[in-house]
């Protein structure tokens, strides 16, 4: 009985290790697998290859490599692309998925490191600039000349954070800025005014009305906070500044323990601790679709999303001032690499002029809620049109000419974002005194920024 | 000394081909994808290396006077030894115990290991979704369960003082199907005899366990000590999809520590100190077991 | 073996009519409890994803959240399907698993046959520089195996994938434990009767230890199947990603992600792994161990 239970397991791993068998040997000599023809260029051939003299117009379209958005975000820049292909033959763009931000920065790191990758790529606003010091960007003055792109048409602040020392590396294309959301249905339950706060000492009035708690805990908030890993020092960026304090100036002088950003910090603490109407919370914009935060600042590329999931009227409104008014940009842009050849370089920046451009850079925001890049599509009549549909989309477009670049401790410094994020924590969620807790991230800061300093004086 | 290992290499050496070709091949594979990158980052961590343009000036011990003297690393060795310590001490009891209770005859047991084991499968993205629901204070699974009983629910993953024990709560569930696998497998390789031989003897219940069950499971036990050991000093997975580290530092670990440096902070050599160190902790920890611990194991 | 005779205490008959055998059904009754507690406990999170894999967004989102979907409705599983070629995904991770896995398994029995069987000097060396492999996290390895991948010309290949995970040290560890609880004479006596190292493995050691061999067969392709880190980096198109990467695809930066048709993405790659492990059971079978050592 044992010999035959011995016999049957034998065969059936036998049959299984045969399997494996052929493993090793199969594997071993495996061709490796040539993909179709959009691979090629990534796996295996260096892209440093000089750029033949002219593309003789019947071999077909100039290919891109382009990595860009994933997810939700990445069907929709599927479809701007497709529109793109087939309006014209000159150029083809292939996109290639590899993540988020942060993952496509890595892929692109890893790669660069292997002297491979893309022609065009999409950084966001903390990562374009690591690439930038590492000389890994094209300088884009001369192909927009060639192309003949209106600069001037770019929203100012949207196009200047892209350059540097006069030389355009980074194009403006999926830009937001925070908005101010509310809950409408719930301002005015609350005999509110169905607007958002003018300034945040109104928030201040409002928000005991609105906050429902549950015996101790309160379960329903006036305004939720990300976390540091959420971007908070992007959205305190624009309240700091509202106090009159800043993170630092464009030379890396730290101003988080100027008096006004102290203040603003104290702020930002007392909402959760001292006041007591905010939260700390885990998912801004969960909280706010399903109605567990009455307000939030959020991303205005979270306004499609939200108007999806959101069971209430949501209404969106300028940030509130304190001493000043002050709202930051954010997102990503399009970048070409240094060593993408000439030919598909050109062929790059028409499809850039596309994406950003009058009817591509119409699309794109329409369908997420990122705002149009140049000032004539703002006041294009689609664009018009579209409003009149989605109100709420308005008010990025018009508090845009009101926003500014952001600080180059956020930026510039790797790693500022986060720093900053969980000194921030550290108030919201500990309770520590501000200014402790503000000198030692402007120490990190200071120390973190000595680096990016060398390179830019190495660059000239 | 020479002629004697002469000699004993005349006799055996057919033996050492066999071990050289059942060896080899893995060890190789080792050696290009493991050891070498290992060795390459011990000598990144004297550097200041930057990816992109492959080069980077030799520093000396500058990159560790920075990392280790950064004011949140404290806490980041207090927290690595605090959740390698609990959850492997929890994976190896409730692995253990569980795995005595799947092991009778009961109905419905191989479909209860299946359950068992779907954690281990699944995604981290799915696993952080539910589970930040079941942890959520204000209408979560947790707090539907303490609200009857008055008991207000922590705030779990954004509470500093909660956000580990939601950590090592979420890894255990994670990983407790993988230890009770093995233990179950351990516990099918000890000979009915002995059982039997104990129960003739009349030996009870829990003397049989005491002097069949642990003996004949201690080679299982030290492969589990070692291996959930240094698991748990890599986990990194469950980290980053709940918490990312947060709140304030309260679930940041070497492990995890390694990977901000790396690809937040863009510092391959800081990340490579943070590397060495963990090696070397994982080297000293795994030796004292291999000293201490294997000698008690009973192999038969 | 330690000597397992103990005190001579005896039931008597009467005991044991009414103790014993009540004991028994208690025994048997407390053992649906635990087991019936245990898959309560592990499972409540796994049904959290099979049911949110059925529901809308809304209703993952709501603040009331029910186990049961309201509408069950397989659109999830639908628009998970399309928004990435699934189909693909299932077939490299097929390949990568196969090959992978496979290598694993057969390196990790030799492996350890030979560390517990084969005379070798300073054999425990061997086994420790073994256990090094452990220590070494993955993030560390990432990278310069990138650049060792891409300097062979191997990136977005299958090769690629596979080649740096390929070789095995905790499924080597397991054997080896198992191995050595192998008794000696069992081997000697294959031995004796002119078996080289490849025939004792096949016949003798093979059959005794397989509920080991077993586990880490499952173990090895559950590791495989769920990577998702290397073949990331790995890969740049879309038709050589396998599963796991897939599924990342469903996430959106702006946090808008429909989490259901994560969900459902993320089924896509658990039930084929629930489906061998139920499968293998049968091979870590009571008995078969027990009896072939002994008998």
């Amino acid at each position: 009985m044992n010999k035959r239970n011995q016999t049957i397991s034998r065969r059936k791993l036998l049959k299984g290790m045969g399997i494996g068998a052929g493993a090793l040997a199969l594997a071993a000599c495996a061709v490796p697998q040539a993909t179709q023809a959009p691979a090629a260029p990534a796996s295996g051939e260096p892209t440093a290859a000089p750029a033949p003299t002219t593309a003789p117009a019947s071999s077909g379209p100039v290919e891109i490599i382009y990595w860009g958005f994933s997810g939700g975000l990445g069907k929709v820049e599927e479809q701007l692309i497709n529109m793109w292909n087939e309006k014209q033959s000159e150029v083809k763009v292939t996109p290639q998925v590899q993540g988020n931000y942060e993952e496509t920065a890595q892929k692109l790191t890893a790669a660069l490191a292997a002297q491979q990758g893309p022609d065009m790529v999409l950084l966001s606003d903390v990562w374009w600039f690591k690439f930038y010091r590492a000389k890994a960007l094209m300088p884009l003055n001369d192909l927009l000349k060639e192309q003949q792109i209106d600069t001037t048409d770019f929203v100012e602040s949207l196009w200047n954070e892209g350059v540097r020392k006069g030389v355009q590396y980074w194009v403006p294309f999926a830009r937001s800025t925070p908005i101010f959301y509310y809950n409408a249905d719930m301002l005015e339950a609350a005999g509110l005014p169905v607007r958002g706060p003018e300034t945040w000492d109104e928030m201040r009035e409002w928000a005991p009305k609105l906050v429902k708690k549950e015996g101790d805990t309160m379960k329903v908030a006036a305004f939720a906070h990300p976390g540091a890993a959420s971007y908070v020092a992007w959205l305190f960026q624009c309240v700091i500044r509202q106090f009159g304090g800043r993170y630092s100036d464009q030379d890396f002088n730290i101003k988080l323990t100027e008096s006004d950003s102290i203040r603003a910090g104290q702020f930002y603490q007392d909402t959760v601790n001292k006041e007591g109407w905010a939260i700390a919370s885990k998912d801004v914009t969960k909280d706010f679709v399903t109605g567990l935060a009455a307000t939030a600042m959020l991303s205005t590329a979270a306004l499609a999303g939200v108007l999806r999931e959101a069971q209430f009227k949501v209404g969106t409104a300028f940030l509130p001032k304190e001493k000043f008014f002050n709202c930051c940009t954010g997102g990503s842009g399009l970048a070409i690499l240094a060593t993408t050849p000439m030919e598909k370089a050109r062929a790059a920046m028409k499809y850039i002029d596309y994406a950003t451009g009058n009817e591509g850079g119409a699309f794109w925001p329409q369908n997420t809620g990122y705002m149009p890049v140049r000032k004539s599509t703002a006041k294009s009549e689609s664009y018009q049109k579209f409003f009149e549909q989605v109100p709420q989309a308005r008010t990025a477009v018009e508090q845009l000419p009101l926003t500014e670049a952001q600080d180059a401790a956020r930026v510039f410094i790797p790693g500022g974002d986060q720093i900053i994020g969980k000194g921030l924590e550290r108030i919201l969620i500990s309770n520590e005194p501000v200014e402790k807790v503000f000198t030692e991230v402007k120490a990190t800061l200071e120390q973190e920024a000595e680096p990016v300093k060398r390179d830019l004086a190495a660059l000239g | 000394m020479f002629s004697r290992w002469l000699r004993i290499a005349r006799r055996d050496w057919r033996d050492w081909l066999t071990f050289l070709a059942f060896v080899g091949p893995n060890l190789s594979l080792f050696a290009i994808f493991t050891y070498y990158p290992m060795v390459q980052n011990s000598v990144l961590a004297l550097s200041d290396y930057n990816l992109i343009t492959r080069s980077g000036p030799f520093v000396g011990l500058r990159n560790f006077e920075t990392v280790f003297g950064s004011s949140q690393f404290g806490k980041i060795i207090v927290n690595t030894f605090v959740f390698t310590t609990v959850s492997v001490v929890l994976l190896i009891v409730l692995g253990l115990l569980i795995a005595l209770l799947l092991n009778q005859n009961l109905r419905g047991r191989n479909a209860a290991r299946s359950i068992l084991f779907s954690p281990t499968i699944l995604a981290g993205a799915a696993i952080a979704i539910v589970w930040i629901y079941i942890f959520d204070p204000r209408f979560g699974f947790i707090y539907t369960i303490l609200k009857p009983l008055g008991i207000p629910a922590p705030k779990w993953l954004t509470d500093p003082a909660w956000a580990m024990p939601a950590i090592i709560i979420v890894y255990v569930w994670k990983n407790l199907g993988y230890a009770t696998v093995i233990f179950i497998a351990g516990l099918q390789a000890i000979p009915r005899e002995l059982y039997e031989a104990a129960r003739v003897d009349g030996a009870r219940a829990w003397e049989r366990f005491w002097y069949v069950t642990l003996p004949g499971l201690s080679p299982v036990v030290f492969f589990l000590t070692v291996t959930t050991i240094l698991s748990s000093f890599q986990a990194f997975d469950i980290i980053n999809v709940m918490t990312e580290g947060g709140p304030v530092n309260a679930t940041n670990t070497l492990i995890f520590h390694l990977y901000e440096l790396f690809f937040q902070v863009s510092s391959p050599s800081r990340a490579a100190v943070v590397a060495n160190l963990l090696f070397v902790l994982m080297l000293i920890v795994t030796a004292l077991q291999v000293r201490y611990l294997e000698r008690r194991v009973n192999y038969a | 073996m330690r000597d397992v005779s103990l005190s001579t205490r005896r039931y008597t008959t009467q005991e044991s009519l009414l103790g014993h055998r009540f004991w028994r059904h208690m025994q048997r009754a407390l053992g649906y409890l635990g087991m019936f507690a245990v898959v309560l406990i592990i499972g409540i999170p796994v049904a959290w994803v099979l049911s949110g894999a059925l529901k809308t967004n809304r209703e993952i989102f709501s603040t009331t959240p029910q186990l049961l979907p309201a509408n069950p409705n397989l659109d999830n599983f639908v628009k998970a399907w399309q928004a990435a070629p699934f189909d693909r995904f299932y077939m490299n991770s097929f390949i990568t698993t196969l090959f992978g896995a496979g290598a694993e398994i057969i390196m990790a029995i030799t492996t350890a046959y030979a560390l517990v069987f084969v005379r070798f000097p300073k054999r425990d060396w061997v086994f420790f520089l073994l256990l090094v492999a452990l220590m070494v996290p993955d993030e560390v390895v990432l990278v310069p195996n990138y650049l060792t991948i891409a300097g062979w010309k191997m990136v977005n290949t299958y090769p690629g994938i596979i080649l740096p995970g390929a070789s095995i040290a905790f499924g080597t560890f397991l054997l080896r434990q198992y191995f050595r609880t192998i008794p000696l004479d069992l081997i000697d006596a294959a031995r004796v009767d002119g078996a080289g190292h490849l025939r004792t493995l096949w016949h003798v050691v093979l059959p005794v230890a397989a509920p080991a061999v077993a586990t880490t067969a499952l173990l090895s392709i559950t590791a495989k199947w769920g990577e998702y880190i290397w073949p990331l980096l790995i890969t740049t198109t879309e038709d050589m990603r396998t599963l796991p990467v897939g599924i990342s695809r469903l996430l959106d930066q702006e946090g808008n992600t429909e989490w259901g048709v994560v969900m459902a993405g993320t089924l896509f790659v658990t039930v084929p792994v629930m489906l061998i492990f139920l499968y293998a059971q049968r091979f870590v079978v009571d008995g078969i161990a027990a009896g072939a050592v002994k008998g």
